[in-house]
């Protein structure tokens, strides 16, 4: 290796400048021009690489690399040019020339295979066009998608006012619909508020009952401590009825608040034959003075249904005060009332009063469930309209049918409660 | 159990107004039965009994407008005392022609329930006692033959022994014996208590 590089940079031979025969004006000539070729070989590699490092987008930019390291090799050829002018190490300048074949060969047959690449490369001048081109386009592109947004702005508004329109319109009927329900449950109140005025005195008799319990059992507590010796067992027992018979008084007052009350209607999982137990705990004493006797035929264990407790007392009170009335001409035979509760097979509680009065006359039949109908002397006719209007509310359905042995009776149905929420 | 002794029955259809009644009642020393309706009350043999009723006079049912059919009927001679949840004047009215012997309307002063009760075993009381003399009457009067039964007629109407043996066709000796046959078995101490005696009778003068 030594060896090697000891006969690659010996400078056995002559130099060259003998060759010129040291004439001074050849060997500067030469001397010079080798120079200046060198300096111009080594500036242009500078100037490609600056050039590609600016235009990384070029196409065959490996090329401009590959011309470069040839112009590089080429001046360094002339840069030994000049130094075997006076050292004659042939081998190295032989070895460079080498190196510049390997780098020119390469870069020749490299641009041979690229130039058809190089002439497909479209003419600035069809690029300008091309260009031009282009830019119409975009400028027609860009043209039609103004009018196309200002299409779509234009349905979008169309569309907005279309929708605020829509949702005025559904605020509009939100609010009928309202003021129908709030008109029908105030209607409802207005009805049972009269109602029970109707049964004010009936009323006025459930609350008097417990009371005079009280105010009996209070003496008597008081006579059982006055006895000598005072007698506490039996004080104690009268005291604990006049509790118990307190506390049954402030029910019937809760009951009659419940009625008169201005809640919306609440649906909720009932049990009918409490509420109607309820009902007829408003009616007891009614029925007692009409010499009414009630018969109840409620089934027990009935399922429950949905539906506003106070609303359906409403329809069992109002359907309790009209037997009552229907009976008031009957003498000579008994009153009697019936209430009934029963499911039906397709899943509904069938509650039924019938009377045995003076029943419905044929005329009257169809018009029974309109509002302001009656045939009662101080009656308003709502009752019954209203009454249909809440049971058909609560998904029911109410009727009447003639009794065969005179009379009538009002039925009306309530959906039983489905059986995921039936936790009543 | 004593018969004899008073018992006020009461009748209402109210349970908790019952027991009070019951319980007040006893309080005061009085012997009490209570019942939920007249159809109950008129199941036992009560109403010979002695006492008097309280009855509220809104009485539920058939069974309440037939008792007072059958109180009115004098079916049920006790003594009644109403009660009810209303001064109703009308109702008061009637159950007072009806022969109560009070209204009380409820919450009443235990006091005015008390006095009406004692008026009305004394009444019943009186009754029974003028009863079992009007029992003890008619026995005598059974006894009279025929014509004694003639000859107290014509001498209760104030007829002279004379006038009756003219109008029988007999000695006027013969209707003096008739007339102390009468007395005697009449066990009549003068001619008014006879008299009295024939009144309560209802014999036709």
């Amino acid at each position: 290796m030594k060896e090697f590089l000891q006969e690659l940079f010996s400078s056995d031979f002559m130099p060259h400048g003998y060759c010129y025969s040291w004439k001074p004006g050849l060997v500067w000539l030469h001397l010079v021009s080798d120079v200046l070729i060198a300096v111009a070989y080594f500036s242009i590699p500078l100037t490609l690489v600056y050039f590609i490092r600016k235009r990384k987008d070029l196409p065959f930019n490996w090329m401009f690399l590959c011309f470069g390291t040839f112009i590089l090799a080429c001046g360094s050829t002339h840069l030994m040019e000049v130094w075997t002018l006076w050292h004659g190490t042939y081998w190295l300048s032989g070895a460079i020339k080498a190196l510049t074949a390997l780098a020119s060969v390469p870069t020749a047959i490299l641009l041979l295979y690229l130039v058809p690449h190089a002439v497909a490369l479209p003419s600035p001048q069809a690029m300008r066009l091309e260009i031009a081109e282009r830019k119409s386009a975009e400028r027609a592109l860009n043209l039609v998608k103004e009018q196309l947004e200002f299409m779509v702005q234009e349905r979008t508004a169309e569309l907005s006012k279309t929708n605020k329109e829509l949702i005025a319109e559904i605020a509009q009927r939100k609010r009928s619909e309202e003021a129908l329900q709030a008109a029908q449950a105030q209607m409802a109140r207005m009805a049972r508020v009269s109602t029970m005025g109707e049964l004010t005195s009936s009323i006025a008799h459930e609350i008097n009952q417990p009371l005079a319990a009280v105010v009996t059992n209070g003496d008597a507590s008081l006579r059982w401590l006055g006895n000598d010796p005072p007698n506490l067992a039996k004080t104690r027992e009268s005291i604990t009825g006049m509790i118990k018979e307190a506390n049954r008084a402030s029910e019937v007052i809760k009951r009659i608040r419940a009625l008169a009350k201005k809640t919306p209607p609440q649906k909720a999982h009932l049990k009918v034959n409490e509420v109607i137990d309820e009902a007829i705990g408003l009616v007891g004493g009614q029925l007692a003075r009409q010499g009414v006797v009630l018969r109840k035929e409620l089934v027990p264990n009935l399922p429950p249904v949905i539906g506003d407790r106070v609303q359906v007392q409403q329809v069992i009170l109002n359907l309790i005060a009209n037997g009552i009335e229907a009976m008031e001409e009957v003498t000579g035979r008994p009153r009697e009332l019936s209430i009934g509760a029963k499911s039906t097979d397709d899943g509904r509680v069938l509650i039924s009063v019938s009377d045995c009065g003076t029943g419905i006359e044929p005329e009257s039949a169809d018009h029974l469930f309109e509002a302001f109908f009656t045939t009662k002397q101080e009656g308003m006719g709502l009752g019954l309209s209203i009454s249909r209007t809440i049971v058909e509310g609560h998904q029911g359905r109410l009727w009447a049918t003639p009794n065969t042995q005179g009379g009538a009776t009002f039925q009306f149905t309530l959906p039983v409660a489905s059986a995921a929420g039936a936790s009543a | 159990m004593s018969t004899a002794e008073p018992t006020v029955f009461v009748i209402d259809d109210d349970k908790a107004i019952r027991s009070a009644i019951k319980n007040l009642l006893e309080s005061m020393g009085l012997r009490v039965e209570v019942f939920p309706s007249p159809r109950e009350f008129l199941k036992g043999a009560h109403k010979d009994r002695p006492g008097c009723l309280v009855l509220d006079v809104r009485l539920p049912g058939e069974s309440g407008l037939d008792f007072q059919r059958e109180l009115a009927n004098g079916n049920v001679e006790l003594p009644v005392i109403f009660i009810t949840g209303h001064g109703d004047i009308p109702m008061g009215v009637q159950a007072m022609k009806a022969g109560a012997v009070d209204f009380l309307t409820k919450p009443f002063r235990d006091q005015d329930l008390l006095d009406a009760i004692q008026k009305a075993i004394g009444r019943d009381q009186a009754r029974r006692q003028q009863k079992t003399e009007g029992a003890g009457i008619r026995n005598r009067f059974n006894s009279l033959t025929p014509r004694e039964r003639e000859v107290m007629s014509l001498v209760v109407a104030g007829l002279l022994n004379k006038q009756v043996a003219a109008k029988l066709g007999m000695s006027e000796t013969t209707a003096k014996i008739h007339r102390g046959q009468v007395m005697r078995k009449m066990e009549a101490q003068s001619l008014p208590d006879l008299v009295r005696m024939s009144e309560r009778l209802g014999t036709p003068s």
